[in-house]
């Protein structure tokens, strides 16, 4: 757990089985974290720092994320091609939702309605409606989907390809691909702020900022080696990108675009979701 | 108000697709008794690896532009990998990055295998770092021994150790 205040390491919280995937609750109480090496998500007391609960989740859980009202948790299962819907509180598995091959990101709309799958190996989003857990669409996008976000209008989402180094804009209410932009060598994940999208670029070490509107690059910034996760703070003005390799985070300037600071970021971050507190 | 707080997993784990799920990180570094530019004139050519003992050949294209830089790379051992290709080089702050985006794992067995090579100054010389990230060549569950994560880091350390070690040899050491 990092300070944004101070930019200091504030608490290490052993969670064990090789933590991949984080969702942060809408209140910024309780964290959500996935371990694919030991088939579970971890719930976290976050102003407790301490760990309340253990899930079994069997499978390749990695991708994760949390239905506003924190009621579901969804988590994609990589070796497969299947989301597991989890309760939190009772730690049960309630129901499996079939999707494409191995569901990598996953993304809620703000309303809670649609559940948004990049399906890697299918180079496909899958649309899940959450109160029938069915699929409704799958949208066609870039090469091997990663990450994925969606806007606070719950209108679009980007997808971040790996393999075509691009980024795939849905329109959710059409269920089409609404544009592609060319960014970085492996592109990761994608954040969104005051208008502008920024993903982060694995093997360029930049993250590429482009305008929401107009899908027209705007920035190419240079932050640590093997930048992965990526997501904005509070009211949007910083982005904070974790640093894999580098063993940093990067703090942006979303509205310049620019570098500003780097916080000490533990061995080897990744901060795969969302995973800053409201 | 409570302190904002942010996330960051500490974690080996990378599960991305189509190769294990977990992405080994392997940084070697050697501090040399010689300034900076003298080691980048010998280590940052993306196409010499004489530097290199477990390199036979290199052949290529593209210079050190890595929009276009491709090359190919043949070991002592007679194997091979094509078309590793230059993810950033930068001569100013004397680094340059590679990918291989594919390579028999006979040859070497690791898959998505990327290096990033620096010089930094010390007061004593330099520092050479060699980071490397790949994960292990059997892409499923339950690997053989041959082909698990120890045997991608052993096989990792075998090429870039003895490089290392041969610039140190040639430049002298250097305690910083």
């Amino acid at each position: 757990m990092l300070d944004l205040a101070t930019r200091r390491i504030a608490a290490t919280i052993p969670v064990g089985g090789k933590p991949a995937g984080i969702a942060m609750s809408a209140d910024g109480h309780l964290a959500f974290v996935t371990s694919p090496s030991a088939q579970m998500v971890s719930v976290i007391d976050v102003p407790g720092r301490r760990i309340l609960r253990r899930i079994a989740a069997p499978g390749g859980p990695l991708g994760i994320a949390v239905q506003p009202a924190g009621r579901r948790l969804y988590v994609a299962d990589w070796y497969g091609s299947q989301v597991l819907v989890i309760d939190p509180a009772a730690g049960t598995i309630l129901a499996h939702v079939q999707v494409g091959n191995s569901p990598s990101g996953l993304a809620v709309t703000p309303d809670g309605r649609m559940l948004v799958v990049a399906d890697r190996l299918s180079n496909a989003i899958s649309l899940v409606e959450t109160a029938t857990l069915r699929e409704v669409a799958r949208v066609a996008v870039g090469t091997h989907p990663f990450g994925v976000a969606v806007d606070q209008a719950g209108t679009h989402a980007y997808t971040a390809d790996v393999e075509s180094n691009t980024v795939s804009v849905v329109d959710l209410t059409a269920r089409r691909l609404a544009g592609t932009i060319k960014v970085g060598k492996r592109p990761y994940v994608v954040a969104l702020a005051g208008g502008r999208g920024f993903v982060t670029n694995e093997l360029a070490s930049t993250v590429t900022a482009f305008d929401l509107a107009t899908l027209q690059k705007l920035a190419t910034i240079p932050v640590g080696d093997y930048p992965e996760g990526i997501e904005a703070g509070p009211h949007g003005r910083m982005l904070y990108v974790a640093n894999w390799d580098s063993n940093t985070v990067s703090i942006i300037d979303a509205a310049t675009m620019a570098v500003v600071g780097t916080m000490p970021g533990g061995s080897s971050p990744r901060a795969f979701g969302t995973f800053i507190r409201p | 108000m409570p302190p904002r707080l942010l996330l960051a997993l500490c974690l080996l784990a990378t599960p991305a697709l189509a190769h294990g799920p977990t992405r080994q990180k392997l940084e070697l570094s050697v501090d040399v008794a010689a300034p900076p530019d003298k080691v980048w004139a010998v280590i940052g050519n993306f196409h010499d690896l004489s530097w290199v003992p477990a390199v036979a050949q290199v052949t290529g294209a593209g210079g050190n532009d890595p929009d276009t830089a491709k090359r190919d790379v043949v070991l002592k051992t007679g194997g091979a990998w094509h078309d590793e290709e230059l993810s950033d080089y930068d001569a100013t702050n004397m680094t340059y990055g590679t990918f291989l985006p594919h390579v028999d794992v006979k040859v070497l067995p690791v898959a998505d295998f990327s290096t990033h090579l620096s010089v930094t100054a010390t007061a004593g010389g330099s520092h050479v770092e060699w980071r490397s990230a790949f994960y292990r060549g059997y892409p499923n569950n339950n690997p053989p021994p041959d082909l698990n994560e120890a045997a991608a880091v052993r096989a990792v350390t075998a090429i870039c150790q003895p490089a290392l070690d041969g610039l140190k040899a040639r430049f002298g050491a250097s305690g910083h």
